[in-house]
């Protein structure tokens, strides 16, 4: 709770140095303005203190009239000590020295000392603070408390309760952060333990961060225990690749092997948190399937072959088929991998048979929001969630789809009060502190937002139909918390928030021109946010059958996933080439996607593991992870972040880039992109949105790229959608 | 906390039960004292204690898991929460089943001075349990405490709401058979506690 609301000032002197500092900000925070450290083990900035382990005890006085200084006659806890006028603050004293020791004597009455094996060790701020403030020895020689090692909260959390020093932070952060309060101290005295109801299942999906927030090694990571030694880890920043959120991270590795994740501060998306997705969820990285070489399918088999034999193969099946062959991908390449196939395929192949969505929601051209409305898609950014008078969640798992929007969310509603309404067909993390909870039934999601516009009063042509009671009866909630649902949207500023999972739902993309439509007339923000770690970089570069880079109409329009499966079914697609993606798994249809790859002429699988479509493969190729290349990332916010390679690519893959730009390269001899830098050049010179961007500007926070030009909002074909529900 | 788990092992946690899934037990009588309470705070988080008062009456003197989560449950707070309350306060019996009668021995400096250990030595022979144990029949369970706060009564005994002391021997063997016949302290000390916090015109 380092932040404070009010602005004024008071003079406070801090080891004879007199700063101004904000009315009531912590002694501990004021400190850290001078330079200077407290030791600290249950304070966290982002948390309410609680002063438990006094360990930041600071000697405090106040200046007098007449100029002398009377000091308290006992220390204070730095953390729960509010700054007022005329404080006096001493933390370098001879008392002070002693006090610490004290502490630190006592904290380490039952701590077992199993440094050596801990995998702690060597990052603990225990350690840090004693060896720093502590004492040579200790005087008590009764036999430490015993405890069960290594216990599994959960299949990420392994609770080492002998070395828990009692600070409540983990407690905290699953009651005031995540919000699921999964953890308490049961117990009291030396029996207490911070653990689960029963010793149930820890199963919050942001379990993760209670590890790296642990002031100790009581609570560790149950996947990289035991598996090396902080200091023998190399670590570089990097961002998630598999929420959409594009949750900022370490990357620990050694030996050029991937070991673990950790949060990484970025104060505009994450802060300092990880979703469990994020941070468990990169084993990819170290999959014994990971492609090494490319293949070419031979009568008695695969063959493992040269680049050179595979471009050469390639180029013989598609160049110059124009709409006989397609590519399917997914959004989780980079920018510049997503820039290259679009350009391969257009330019190259002169195919506009380019997918991105393979799961489902394939809106054309003339159904999204920007062309049909002339309203934006993402209007909202994750960090301005924190101060918004209220926020509607709407078809959405939030806590799953959209991790570290879900905490901003939480964080807003936690510390300022937004009102929540969560309008799901199933029950989600956001009810829990969600104010009005509107549960309809699947299906019905464009009649409640259009009961919603109705209720909040939006001017929408088509609404009369839907009064509360209308409402109710067709989507089963209950007329009164429409209403006052529709209240709450009466005050402008409300954001609207929805994934594109709303889009694959049978009523979705006109609840979304319903939702969208209701916060331009009411002063609201929508968003309907992507589901892949680059949906928005995949829409805005033309990864898209009907669209070109910078959102423009293609008039020769391509084939859509679907389309092209179906096609490829039939014998009348030629060739395929499949991106990072399965269809046999993420497809909705896996009959119509396995009868595709088996009728399909020629078929390219591009992956980094060797999945089910390689089955069906005429040349498999292996590709680089994010990680393993350069390369930027369009978050769901459209936030534009640098992933750097960290890690050394295995065997032969290549980056997604090289190989569509080596291809591009035999087939138009020109200069080609020596990097992915020079390929974010032509982007941003190519597509306005991404006018500025380049990697000269991608260090810290990141880049929100520009908002479309659209003209004036068009709500006149609103009506007949709505008169259409 | 259970066994220990090899490293790589299979990690099989149980769940915590859905709300859904809950068995909840409490009669409409308990429902309209926790509404009744809930009405006496500003939120309901304020209401676990007296919730679980109501609670440990509901469940026969012992807050069993269930009862905890129905607590939980009831009030919209989670599991863990309300059990982290539970097992604060050693007057909510969370540690293991007790009987009818819970026997509070005090063996603090006074009452030991006076021979408490004499007492409680008597008692676990004629109950033939030790302290913190159940007799059987599920009549009586044993416990010794700290200071109770009366050492001008010591050795002192703790049934219920109500104090017994002196004892020897004999009062020892009156109290048991009278306790024998009587309803069950346990909940009748859980019911008091619940009405200590309800208004008059409150269900009672």
């Amino acid at each position: 709770m380092a932040a404070v609301v009010s602005t004024d000032t008071v003079k406070v002197t801090i080891n004879g140095v007199e700063i101004e500092v904000p009315k009531g900000e912590l002694i501990v925070e004021s400190v850290k303005r001078l330079g200077l450290e407290i030791p600290i083990f249950c304070y966290h900035p982002r948390m309410k203190p609680v002063g438990m382990c006094r360990m930041c005890l600071v000697e405090v006085g106040f200046k007098q009239p007449d100029g002398s200084v009377r000091m308290m006659p006992k220390p204070q806890a730095g953390c729960t000590l509010p700054a007022s006028d005329n404080m006096v603050v001493l933390t370098d004293t001879e008392a002070i020295h002693r006090d610490r020791k004290g502490v630190l004597e006592f904290l380490l009455i039952n701590h077992p000392l199993d440094c050596p094996i801990c995998d702690r060790g060597g990052e603990c701020p225990l350690q840090n603070n004693t060896l720093s403030y502590g004492p040579s020895t200790s005087r008590f020689i009764e036999m430490k408390r015993h405890a069960h090692k290594a216990f599994p909260l959960s299949q990420y959390v392994t609770l080492d309760l002998e070395r828990c020093i009692q600070c409540g932070r983990c407690v905290r952060f699953t009651e005031e952060i995540s919000g699921d309060s999964q953890l308490a101290f049961r117990f009291r005295g030396a029996s207490m333990q911070p653990a689960t109801y029963q010793l149930t299942d820890f199963e919050s999906k942001f379990s993760g961060n209670v590890i790296e927030i642990c002031p100790v090694g009581a609570l560790t990571n149950a996947k990289y225990r035991f598996r090396a030694r902080p200091w023998d880890l190399e670590t570089k920043p990097g961002i998630c690749t598999v929420t959409p959120c594009g949750t900022n991270v370490w990357f620990d590795y050694r030996a050029g092997k991937f070991i673990r994740l950790n949060g990484r501060t970025n104060e505009e998306v994450n802060e300092e948190w990880t979703a469990d997705r994020t941070k468990f969820g990169h084993d990819f990285y170290n999959s014994p399937n990971r492609l090494k070489a490319p293949n070419l399918r031979t009568e008695t088999g695969f063959k493992g072959a040269g680049w050179s034999d595979v471009y050469a193969e390639i180029l013989a099946h598609f160049e110059g088929k124009g709409s006989e062959v397609g590519v399917i991908t997914e959004a989780n390449l980079s920018n510049e991998d997503l820039f290259m196939l679009q350009k391969l395929f257009r330019k190259g192949f002169a195919s506009q048979n380019i997918d991105h969505r393979l799961s489902g929601g394939w809106q054309s051209f003339e159904e999204r929001l920007e062309n049909k409305l002339g309203l934006n898609t993402v209007q909202t950014t994750i960090a301005e969630l924190e101060n918004v008078p209220a926020s509607l969640v709407f078809a959405t798992s939030l806590a799953d789809e959209q991790p570290m929007t879900f905490l901003r969310l939480r964080k807003g509603w936690f510390q300022n009060g937004t009102k929540v309404i969560s309008a799901t067909s199933h029950p989600t993390e956001v009810d829990q502190f969600a104010h009005v909870i509107l549960r309809y039934k699947p299906g019905t999601e464009a009649r409640l937002a259009a009961g919603l516009a109705h209720a909040s009063g939006a001017a929408l042509e088509g609404l009369e139909k839907f009064n509360p009671e209308a409402t109710e009866q067709a989507t089963g909630v209950p007329a009164n918390l429409i209403r006052e649902a529709g209240e709450i949207l009466r005050e402008a500023g409300a954001r609207i928030l929805t994934t594109h999972s709303l889009l694959t739902t049978s009523e979705g993309s006109v609840a979304c021109e319903i939702l969208a439509g209701l916060a331009h007339k009411a002063g609201h923000k929508f968003s309907c946010l992507g589901l892949k770690a680059n949906t928005a970089g995949a829409k805005e570069l033309g990864l898209l059958p009907d669209t070109l880079p910078g959102g423009i109409k293609n008039s020769n329009p391509g084939k859509d996933t679907r389309q092209m499966l179906e096609d490829a079914a039939r014998g009348k697609l030629k060739a395929l080439w499949l991106v990072n993606c399965d269809p046999l798994t993420d497809f909705p249809d896996r009959d119509l996607a396995e009868k595709a790859l088996e009728n399909v002429e020629f078929l390219v699988v591009q992956h980094h593991q060797a999945i089910e479509a390689c089955e069906y493969a005429s040349v498999v190729l292996p590709m680089t992870l994010p990680a393993e290349q350069d390369g930027t990332f369009t978050s769901s916010e459209r936030r534009v972040q640098r992933m750097a390679p960290v890690l050394s690519a295995p065997g032969e893959a290549k980056a997604s880039w090289r190989i569509f730009a080596e291809l591009l390269l035999r087939i138009q001899p020109s200069t080609p992109p020596f990097g992915p830098k020079d390929v974010m050049e032509e982007i941003s010179r190519e597509v306005p949105t991404f006018a500025g961007v380049n990697y000269g500007a991608l260090d810290g926070p990141g880049v929100l790229i520009a908002q479309p030009e659209l003209g004036e909002p068009n709500l006149n074909s609103l009506g007949g959608t709505l008169s259409k529900v | 906390m259970s066994d220990l788990i090899q490293l790589g092992a299979v990690n099989e946690r149980p769940k915590a039960p859905r709300g859904e899934d809950l068995q909840l037990k409490f009669s409409e009588k308990a429902i309209a004292q926790l509404d009744a309470l809930k009405a006496h705070y500003p939120e309901e988080k304020a209401c676990i204690l007296p919730g679980l008062w109501i609670a440990q009456r509901e469940y026969g003197g012992t807050l069993t898991a269930e009862a905890i989560a129905e607590v939980a449950h009831r009030l919209h707070r989670s599991y863990a929460e309300v059990e982290g309350v539970a097992t604060f306060y050693s007057m909510y019996n969370t540690a293991h089943a007790v009987g009818a009668h819970m026997i509070e021995v005090c063996t603090c400096l006074s009452c030991h001075v006076c021979g408490a250990y004499r007492v409680a030595d008597y008692l676990k022979e004629k109950l033939g349990v030790g302290f913190g144990e159940t007799t059987p029949d599920g009549l009586f369970t044993l416990h010794e405490v700290e200071c109770l706060n009366a050492c001008d009564r010591a050795p002192l005994l703790q049934v219920g709401d109500q104090y017994y002391g002196p004892v020897g021997p004999a009062e020892i063997d009156a109290l048991l058979e009278k306790l024998r016949t009587s309803p069950p302290t346990v909940t009748q000390l859980a019911d008091e506690i619940v009405k200590v916090h309800l208004k008059a015109e409150e269900p009672r």
